[in-house]
This record gives C-alpha cells, structure tokens and sequence, in this order.
C-alpha cells in the first residue's frame, strides 16, 4: 500500500465508525482508482474536499441517530419536573439548580435524537403522535414549575444572577420544546396505516 | 425502507446528488467509481463528488429502495472489494419522475424570462 493509500485509509477513521465499517474499504478503493486514473494531485484535491465537507455531516448524522430509550424520553422530562419543584419546595435552589442543568443535559440528547428519529422516519409509527403529546405536555410542566419558581425566587429579598440564569436555563428550552413537540404531534395524522 | 403504498411523486424532489446517482445508474450496474465518473460526465464537469459524498449517497439511496447492491457481480479484472449497484423499479420511477419535474421547472423558467415578459 502507497504511503497516500495508507495515509488516506488512516484518514478514513474520522468518519463515524458505522460508516466506515460498511464503506471503509470502498473508500479506500476508490481512492486508489482516483490516484491511479488521475494521479495523486488530482485525487488528493478531491478527497480533501471530500473529508472537510463529509466528516462533520456524517459524524453530526450520526450522533442525531443516536439510539434513545423510550425510558429517558419519557422519563427526563418528569425528573426535570421534579428537581424543579425539589428546588422550590426546599428552598435549596443552588442544587436543586444543578440536579436541574444535569438533568436537562440528559433530556438534550433524549429530545435530540427524539427529533433525529422523528425526521429520518420514513415509516410513520402509530405511537408517534402520543409520545410527541406527551413529550410537549412533560415540557410545559417543566416550563411551568421553572417560570414559579423564577417568580418566586425574584420575588424574594437574596437575588443571585447565577440561579436566575439556572431557571431561564430550563424554562425558556422547556418552553420551547413544548411547543415545538405540540406542533410535531400534532402534523402527526390521529390514524396511520399499519406499514412493514 | 420502501412502503408498500409509495409512489414515485413521494420522493420528490430529489437532492442533487441523489439524482446524480441514480441519473448515472440509468446506464446500468456500476461500482463506485464508474458511478463517480458518469456522474462527473452527465453533469459536464460541474458535479464531481469524493468518494465518502458518493458512497454516503448510495447508503441513502439503498435505505429508500431506491437503488439495490447486485450480489456476486464481479467482473474478471476486478478486485474482490468491489461491491455493484442498480436501480430499483422504484428507483426508476423515480429518476423519470425527477427528470419530468426539473423538464417542466425548466420549460418554465424560459417561458419566464423570454424578452417582452414582464
């Protein structure tokens, strides 16, 4: 193997592994055609371009496609609600604040891959339009208990910036989330055919 | 994957270099390479696609049914590596129905801009 065939092939490992498992060896082989029809400039110009514009696309694809279990789905948006209302009813909002950014750390990747899934579907699954509802519906509880108590809290006499941030950190993604799930479950028609 | 109910007009419209690929296939069975060639062709030199964009092509185009991977196609000097692919009959539909859209979108756009056309 010539030293850009091996170096190309090493290149290849930047693409996520999925990809590179079910195509590696045909890049690799169509980058030996390229070098060998048009010379190693020309197939070098090529690839270059090639992996600036592919690496990223595919990687981003491929953390989009992430699997997510059903149970985070369903289940981040409640532990969100109920560090939520932890933090208000306890008054222990600095932790309460954290338990809240962590959790909605969890819920990003469940929510992003929930929409990644949602927009790769070319099979409609009957229970989409429910998780979607119920998705929206556990967003705008969150919302909810995050703008009491952001209402609270200002109310209050010891007004730190930090812990205004933590509730505009949740609230205003919660908010958001609601309504773009309301809006996606809605698209979704009540009755779908069965499909295989 | 393909349902059973899907017409050609679903799919539409194509991004470029899916119908790209499926304009070359219409040629016949091609491994990776000839495809990247006949694509550079069709368009004139103006599409000329890397390896990972074509083959991550493909993988889109497999996934839809809109291309299939032909099995045990080997020609005599070929490498044991190379894998073929053909159109689907969807996939065939499909291409046509492409190339009717983009006719007619073109058609049009003359039409438009022919002098004395406001």
């Amino acid at each position: 193997m010539s030293n850009g065939l091996s170096l190309y092939s090493a290149l290849t490992r930047l693409y996520p592994a999925e990809f590179r498992r079910e195509f590696g060896s045909d890049l690799v082989q169509n980058f030996d055609d390229l070098s060998q029809a048009r010379g190693p400039s020309a197939a070098w110009c090529r690839v270059a371009l090639d992996l600036l514009v592919t690496v990223p696309r595919y990687r981003l694809e491929s953390v989009m496609s992430t699997r997510s279990s059903s149970f985070t789905l369903l289940f981040g948006p409640i532990a969100l609600a109920v560090a939520g209302a932890a933090s208000i009813l306890t008054g222990i909002v600095p932790i309460a604040g954290l338990v809240l950014v962590l959790a909605g750390v969890g819920l990003l990747g469940a929510r992003r891959s929930n929409i990644a899934r949602s927009l790769r579907t070319h099979t409609p699954d009957r229970n989409v339009r429910r998780q979607r509802l119920l998705i929206s519906a556990a967003s705008a509880v969150v919302c909810v208990v995050s703008l009491i108590g952001y209402m609270n809290y200002v109310g209050g006499d010891d007004v730190n910036g930090g812990v205004l941030l933590a509730y505009n950190a949740v609230g205003v993604p919660s908010m958001i989330a609601a309504v773009a799930f309301l809006i996606a479950g809605l698209l979704v028609p009540r009755r779908q055919t069965a499909t295989s | 994957m393909l349902r059973p109910e899907q017409t050609p007009a679903e799919f539409l419209p194509l991004p470029p270099a899916q119908f790209h690929v499926l304009a070359a296939l219409g040629g016949g069975e091609m491994h990776g390479y000839v495809i990247m060639e006949a694509v550079e062709e069709l368009s004139g030199g103006l599409v000329r696609m890397g390896p990972a964009t074509l083959y991550g092509t493909l993988k889109k185009l497999v996934e839809r049914s809109l291309v299939v991977e032909v099995p045990g196609r080997q020609e005599p000097s070929d490498d044991a590596r190379r894998r073929y692919y053909r159109l689907s009959g969807i996939g065939r539909e499909v291409c046509a129905a492409e190339a009717d859209r983009l006719a007619h979108l073109a058609a049009r756009t003359h039409r438009n801009l022919r002098p004395g056309l406001a």
